[in-house]
């Protein structure tokens, strides 16, 4: 839990999901639900490069299993439940989850957690695998290892007309409030500006913390909050549902990178996941994922680890 | 409007309702079955394990549950404890709610009135029967509303969970408004649902607090009540009051003589011996010796303090003692033949066996059972009886006491005096070769008092009982009492013949006593 884990959206970068799902862990819905397209797009899926043959006969201990993901599901468009059929997840996050695990051989459930938790979830056992715009930070990399998959682009959400004349995380934030979530990378970054604003003989931002993107955008609905800085999609998804009132101010480009965290050590079971990771890049799968979800495909980074 | 509707009827966030619904069972059903135990563990007289209990609820009691949950969940599994998310909430939650109803029951059994609790032990219940018949059913009807709140708080808490990623109604519905930005209409409709189940847990508790009345009508009654042809006479007949004026004049001083000539050979029934006892500095008893013999009723005289009551007490051993010796019936109630002191359920059967009957000031009748009840329940709890035959008894007792009439009644809806009369109806259920009556009826109107001082009569006269009988009605020793022991500072201080001492006390503090008594007795017995 110390750990600050974070994840954080950024414009056009390549998360697509997949039908996910959650209820399988407990088996009990059978929910209600309709057509959802992502689901069946989810699960018919892409054609598999030819690499994951070789990669399933040379990881066989993945074949079969069903790996338990850690997700934040509050970022439409990275993973988040399906309006349509509530009992599933999806999102880019979940597509490249669904399709990482086809290409080995394994099937997932979805854990949904707090943000914080995530690599605490991964830590204790009680998940495998965290694919939930979380950012590979040197930081985060004492907790668990990471392969990263996509480069990092926010943008800063604001009231409508930006009021406040925010224009990024910069002196332009001094004495504004700004909601963010318990974990994210941007905390310290907005934390950072105290010196600055200080030197320029402004107040020092005020930081609201919350545990998911639902309640930072309702702090600047409800007039609490004069920002929230966090990955463009998921600002981008909030204007989208509150045109009157919510306005993006700006896209920054953070010197960080999407990852997929794994347990730490665990060199067989990151190997694999690097490997299928890089089969999929070739063969552009996750860059069509990235358009199906309209997050950029010039987001997409090639498959790296990042290791502490 | 249409959105909140349609989130209501959600398959999604209804099945929602179901993990929230195991959550809070599992954590209330764990939460009571550790509660129980803490509860055991506080009441014990283990200091480790009472100690234990208490460092126990310091902990849960003073820790957020949302720390609780993420420790069950991702600390126990670097122990190798690895819970499903649902199983894990559950243990949080009970966990939590442990010392809470620790607490709740904790006080209803220290609320339960600690004179019925003496009154158990005297008719010779054990510990398990006295918890069993008379502290957990009164504890229970008090403790109803307390467990009932935290029913509903539990449930509440149970939204917790959700940061253990538990898929209960709070967990869905926060996912569903990041997913369709639909905040409101999702939580006014998961809100809703809420109500209704707090709404569920209160009606239960409400249900459960009407079966539990002791005064509610029986359906029968009620049907009754309905049918105004059917209902009863109200004017029922009139419970036979003894009165003094009835009652069979005091034997002549002659015979009374030779009464007591020929007890002074019977066989000593109480023995106390040298007893000593005291409560922090102050001594109770102080050397105290007396016997009394088969048939013989003895008054213990004396001011308040004096040390009447705690000797009583100790007779029966619901005292210990510093030193000293008490035998009834040969025995040393208390301790085993090798003098060491007994547990409290071997002194239990030790009581029942021997046969010490207790008449108390305040009566100490199980409030929750009826007369009768109050009479046949410890002779099938303590003494095995069937239930007809002790039944049968009780009725018999009650006769005698003159309640026939109020046998169905419960003990708050009768006069003092009834409640007196029924105590020794019950003193007397198990035929005790000794009965001590501890001021009978000092807590009496003075209206009532002849009605218990004549049953208590009867007994001596007609029964030829055992007795010893701490008082101050004078009038009423001098009647029933073959010999008197006057105590003052924990000492027999004047003993004799009841006559002798009440009209030549020798003692000058007896007679200074017998002065001021005698003059408030004037008023104390009507005429």
């Amino acid at each position: 839990m110390l750990i600050n884990v974070k994840n954080s959206g950024h414009p056009a970068r390549p998360r697509m999901k997949i039908s996910g799902w959650l209820s399988a862990t407990f088996g009990i819905f059978c929910l209600a639900a309709s057509v959802v397209p992502h689901a069946a797009s989810a699960q018919g899926a892409p054609k598999l490069p030819e690499a994951c043959t070789q990669l399933q006969a040379k990881y066989p201990s993945l074949k079969g299993k069903t790996l338990i993901d850690a997700v934040n599901p509050h970022t439409p468009g990275y993973e988040a439940l399906d309006p349509n059929d509530p009992s599933k997840y999806i999102g880019f996050d979940i597509d490249l989850a669904e399709t990482l695990g086809a290409c080995l051989g394994f099937k997932l459930t979805y854990q949904p957690v707090a943000f914080a938790a995530l690599l605490p979830t991964l830590q204790s056992g009680q998940a495998n695998i965290v694919i939930s715009d979380i950012y590979a930070t040197q930081e985060r990399a004492k907790a668990a290892d990471f392969i990263k998959y996509s480069k990092v682009y926010d943008g800063v959400l604001v009231v409508k007309d930006n009021p406040k004349k925010i224009t990024g995380i910069d002196t332009s934030m001094c004495g504004a409030t700004a909601a963010e979530n318990t974990g994210y990378v941007e905390v310290p970054l907005i934390q950072n500006l105290e010196s600055a604003c200080k030197a320029a003989g402004k107040p020092i931002p005020v930081i609201q913390l919350y545990d998911n993107n639902a309640n930072c955008i309702q702090a600047i609905l409800a007039g609490r909050a004069d920002t929230y800085v966090n990955d463009v999609n998921t600002v981008d998804q909030a204007v989208k549902a509150y045109p009157d009132k919510l306005g993006k101010a700006v896209a920054v480009t953070l010197p960080y990178s999407v990852g997929i965290a794994v347990p730490k050590g665990d060199v067989a079971f990151r190997t694999a996941i690097l490997e299928a990771l890089t089969a999929l890049q070739k063969e552009g799968i996750e860059t069509a994922m990235l358009n199906k979800w309209s997050l950029g495909a010039g987001s997409m980074e090639p498959a790296a680890l990042l290791t502490e | 409007m249409e959105l909140f509707f349609h989130y209501l009827r959600m398959p999604y966030l209804l099945q929602g309702v179901e993990f929230t619904l195991e959550v809070t069972g599992f954590g209330l059903g764990g939460g009571l079955i550790l509660g129980l135990a803490l509860a055991s563990m506080q009441l014990s007289h283990n200091r480790l394990l009472s100690a234990f209990a208490r460092g126990y609820t310091v902990i849960f009691r003073g820790t957020p549950l949302i720390l609780q949950l993420v420790f069950v969940y991702d600390a126990l599994p670097h122990i190798g404890i690895k819970l499903i998310p649902t199983i894990a909430a559950g243990v949080a939650l009970a966990l939590n709610e442990a010392p809470f109803i620790a607490e709740i029951l904790r006080s209803g059994v220290l609320g339960v009135d600690r004179g019925q609790i003496a009154a158990g032990q005297a008719l010779g219940m054990t510990p398990v029967v006295l918890m069993h018949r008379i502290i957990a059913p009164q504890a229970i009807r008090t403790m109803v509303p307390a467990l009932g709140n935290e029913a509903i708080s539990a449930l509440k808490n149970s939204s917790l969970a959700s940061v253990i990623s538990v898929q209960e109604l709070t967990l869905r519905s926060t996912q569903l408004a990041s997913s369709t930005f639909d905040f409101f209409s999702i939580f006014f409709a998961s809100g809703l649902v809420y109500l209704v189940l707090t709404g569920a847990f209160s009606a239960v508790q409400l249900i459960i607090e009407v079966l539990l009345d002791l005064d509610r009508p029986s359906p029968r009654d009620r049907l009754m009540r309905l049918l105004p042809w059917r209902q009863p006479a109200l004017s029922r007949p009139a419970p036979v009051f003894i009165t003094g004026q009835d009652a069979a004049p005091a034997a002549p001083m002659g015979s009374r003589a030779a009464r007591s000539a020929g007890l002074a050979d019977g066989v000593a029934t109480v023995e106390v011996r040298d007893l000593f006892k005291r409560y922090g500095n102050h001594v109770v008893l102080d050397g105290l010796n007396f016997t009394v013999r088969i048939g013989e009723v003895v008054a213990l005289l004396g001011p308040s303090g004096s040390g009447k009551s705690t000797l009583l007490r100790c007779i029966n051993r619901l005292e210990t003692w510093e030193s000293g010796a008490v035998r009834v019936g040969g025995r040393n109630l208390g301790f085993s033949d090798d003098g060491k002191p007994l547990t409290a359920r071997a002194v239990a059967h030790e009581r029942a066996s021997v046969g010490v009957g207790m008449v108390f000031q305040q009566f100490n009748l199980f409030s929750h059972l009826t007369a009768q009840e109050n009479v046949a329940g410890p002779l099938r709890w303590v003494h095995g009886m069937s239930e007809a035959m002790a039944d049968r008894r009780a009725r018999e007792l009650l006769e005698r006491v003159g309640l026939s009439a109020r046998a169905h009644a419960l003990p708050r809806h009768l006069s003092g005096g009834q409640q007196q009369r029924v105590a020794i109806a019950r003193a007397l259920a198990p035929n005790p070769t000794v009965l001590l009556l501890d001021e009978p009826t000092s807590a009496l109107d003075p209206e009532l008092v002849n009605e218990v001082l004549e049953v208590i009569r009867r007994l001596a006269v007609e029964d030829g009982l055992t007795m010893i009988i701490s008082t101050h009605q004078l009038r009423f020793a001098a009647e029933v009492a073959d010999r008197v022991l006057f105590l003052s500072g924990g000492r027999v201080i004047e003993e004799g013949l009841a006559h002798d001492v009440l009209t030549r006390p020798r003692h000058p503090q007896t007679a200074r006593f017998l002065r001021v008594m005698g003059a408030d007795q004037v008023t104390a017995i009507p005429a």
